[in-house]
């Protein structure tokens, strides 16, 4: 607390580090978003999803040592593939039907690859290290900070960029848009919308994957990391308005940025802020932030 | 009606023969975590127990019956533990309970034994209440605990001659109790050492950041610490770049020394760490324990063993030494009989007092170097720390 009022590089690292937490979780928590704003699923297997990419990256990255890049696409392509699977298998069933058959599955989901991880992988905590390059911290004038925090800086916008222009300026985001108003409509007009689903939810889930992939040099791949991030992705998109990307993105930081400050404010208390936070919004407006009133008979 | 009766008795006879099948068996109700975060822990904990039985039925069994085991997961949750203990003794009719692992999850389990009068031996939590405050007749704790590992933290920051101290906790039961014991060891210890900063972060937490820049911040010389497995690996991951370890000697509890967090962390674990360990598989300091680490290499299929097995093989072992010294599972006798029990264990012997219900349980600590040739960080020099405090 002292240090925040004294010293101004201090708060300077504060920001950084609420930014680069803000910007790993904003990617993780955009692909659960996207599901849910288009799908209307609210998929708990998220984290676990999260989890298989942290640890495709161990496997690729530190494991079989075929670098840091390979190991992020194989995760982005592992969580592809699972995604199609589950996406075809499972979910196109439950479109329609009670929320809570569609959050039963998706509990089903986590219970069952929670222990094909450990199947697969172990029980071990294990470590990635960084990227060649990025073990070190670079020299912004006032500070230095870790370079690969920066980079997560700034993947965090680029994804987010990247992201808001698929659905705002491009064809296959307007008919993804429409199929969220109305998709007998749309299918009515000849558009495949299951081919928009599976694609969309194939997003989601390599954006998850993408998310573990890079957390993992500073989040050992551990079993059980999956329920402390879904909640965090939770807390972050129903702040910004589940389904909403600019919730979503401003919800990543505003949290990154209650975590980092509560932290240095009240030690003991580092989570009851953002929580605090989340309590305020549901009761003040519950669509969140940039959420829009879920309409009766949808 | 001759038949009937004729029925009935032979009905009776199974069922006495039945019962008595289930008392020619001695049953152990093991707790660990399993799945999900604790299994890093529960897995190698259960190799150990295991190894524990199949050598002490190999021998006879207890009292001549052969030891069955019961596990169940805790979840690493209290709530899930106290409620699985309970299970274990009214379903399953376990005469002993083994196990536990983290602080808040032993208190659980040591609850239901004092209710239900069932012995406990908590091998793994290290919280000092349950030897102190919440000390009951039936609950044995043969792990180490907070005041003991505080102590030689105090020691070590004084024989560094380290005179600013950072202390970071989980915020559980393990972490309070063992600021509190750090507390303890450099009043008695290192009294010129100042503690400059308190910091906390959630059991499970994964983002250090803002304790990492506080205590870069506050400009201490050593960091004392209790962050265990996945927790110090994110810690040091995410401290490595900000140049922490180049300016301070983190001084750890926790067990971080351990081969299981050396071993997987490799050539990212960090420099200028001293931490403990309750074993070393490199490390034959005591008679007994070539043999012991060769036996659970063979079975857990790796040269370089895990150090959380020979915590739950200890428990099996005083189970089995007091059982025979009782001459009975029954709970008043097995209690009398652990009180001031000594067995050797492949890490030294071990003692427990009459009075507290703690065993002695020492711990290797020391410096994690490199070493040529060799991949990840061994502990050299190795210094055995007995427990005691005078």
């Amino acid at each position: 607390m002292d240090m925040l009022l004294s010293s101004p590089t201090f708060v300077f690292i504060q920001v950084l580090n609420s930014i680069s937490l803000g910007m790993n979780l904003f990617i993780i928590a955009a692909g659960l978003s996207l599901i849910f704003g288009v799908l209307r699923v609210i998929n708990f297997a998220h984290g676990v999803f999260y989890m298989f990419g942290a640890y495709i990256m161990y496997t690729v990255a530190q494991d079989l040592e075929l670098g840091f890049v390979t190991g992020v696409i194989a995760a982005a392509a592992g969580l592809a593939v699972i995604a199609i699977v589950v996406e075809r298998g499972l979910f196109q069933w439950l479109y329609g039907k009670e929320h809570l058959m569609q959050l039963l599955l998706t509990f089903a989901i986590v219970l069952i690859m929670g222990d094909l991880a450990k199947i697969i992988w172990g029980t071990d905590q294990l470590s990635v290290s960084y990227p060649d390059g990025m073990s070190g911290a670079l020299n912004l004038g006032i500070t230095f900070y870790p370079t690969y925090r920066l980079m997560l800086a700034v993947i965090g916008p680029v994804i987010f960029i990247g992201l808001f222009l698929l659905i705002e300026r491009t064809r296959w985001g307007r008919l993804t848009r429409a199929a969220t108003q109305d998709m007998e409509m749309l299918s009515a007009l000849g558009i495949n919308v299951p081919v928009i689903y599976v694609t969309i939810f194939l997003i989601g889930a390599a954006l998850a994957g993408v998310g573990g992939a890079l957390a993992a040099p500073i989040n050992s791949p551990t079993p059980g990391m999956d329920a402390t991030i879904i909640v965090e992705c939770f807390v972050i998109v129903i702040i910004g308005g589940l389904g909403s990307l600019w919730g979503t993105f401003v919800g990543a930081l505003i949290y990154g940025f209650v975590f980092n400050f509560g932290s240095v404010i009240v030690p003991n208390w580092q989570d009851v802020f953002a929580f605090l936070l989340l309590m305020v919004v549901l009761l003040i407006r519950p669509w969140g932030l940039f959420g829009k009133p879920e309409r009766e008979g949808h | 009606m001759g038949s009937i009766l004729r029925t009935t008795v032979v009905a009776a006879a199974l069922v006495a023969a039945g019962a008595s099948v289930v008392q020619a068996e001695i049953r152990i109700g093991v707790l660990y975590p399993i799945a999900g975060t604790g299994a890093v822990y529960g897995t190698p904990a259960m190799h150990g127990h295991n190894m524990g039985v199949d050598e002490v039925n190999a021998a006879g069994g207890i009292l001549g019956q052969k030891v069955v085991t019961f596990a169940r997961d805790t979840k690493l949750k209290p709530a899930a533990a106290a409620a699985a203990a309970k299970e274990l003794i009214t379903k399953e009719d376990v005469q002993i309970l083994i196990g536990g692992l983290s602080s808040a999850v032993g208190l659980a389990i040591s609850e239901v034994a004092r209710q239900e009068g069932i012995v406990y031996i908590a091998t793994i939590p290290k919280t000092i209440q349950m030897t102190t405050k919440k000390l009951h007749k039936y609950v044995f704790r043969t792990a180490s605990h907070t005041d003991f590992e505080g102590d030689a933290i105090g020691q070590l920051v004084k024989k560094l001659g380290k005179k600013s101290v950072c202390d970071i906790q989980l915020d559980y039961a393990y972490g309070h109790d063992l600021a509190a014991g750090i507390e303890k060891g450099l009043a008695k210890h290192a009294p010129d050492a100042k503690k400059v900063i308190d910091l906390r972060s959630k059991l499970g937490a994964t983002d250090y950041n803002a304790q990492i820049t506080q205590i870069l911040g506050s400009g201490c010389d050593v960091v004392t610490s209790g962050l265990w497995g996945s927790h110090f690996v994110n810690f040091a991951q995410q401290a490595g770049p900000f140049g922490l370890f180049d300016k301070v000697t983190y001084i750890s509890g926790g067990e971080i020394a351990s081969h299981e967090i050396a071993g997987k962390m490799g050539k990212d674990y960090p420099k200028n760490v001293i931490s403990n360990t309750y074993e070393l598989w490199y490390d034959h300091s005591f008679p007994g324990h070539k043999k012991f680490q060769a036996d659970l290499a063979k079975r857990s299929g790796k040269k370089e063993t895990a150090m959380w097995p020979v915590l739950a093989y200890i428990g099996v072992k005083f189970v089995a030494a007091a059982a025979e010294k009782a001459g009975s599972m029954d709970a008043d006798k097995l209690s009398a009989a652990l009180e001031g029990m000594s067995i050797d264990t492949p890490v030294g012997k071990r003692t427990i007092d009459p009075k507290t219900h703690q065993a002695d349980a020492g711990q290797f600590w020391g410096p994690m170097v490199k070493k040529d040739g060799v991949d990840y960080r061994v502990m050299s020099p190795v210094t055995f720390f007995p427990a005691k405090l005078d």
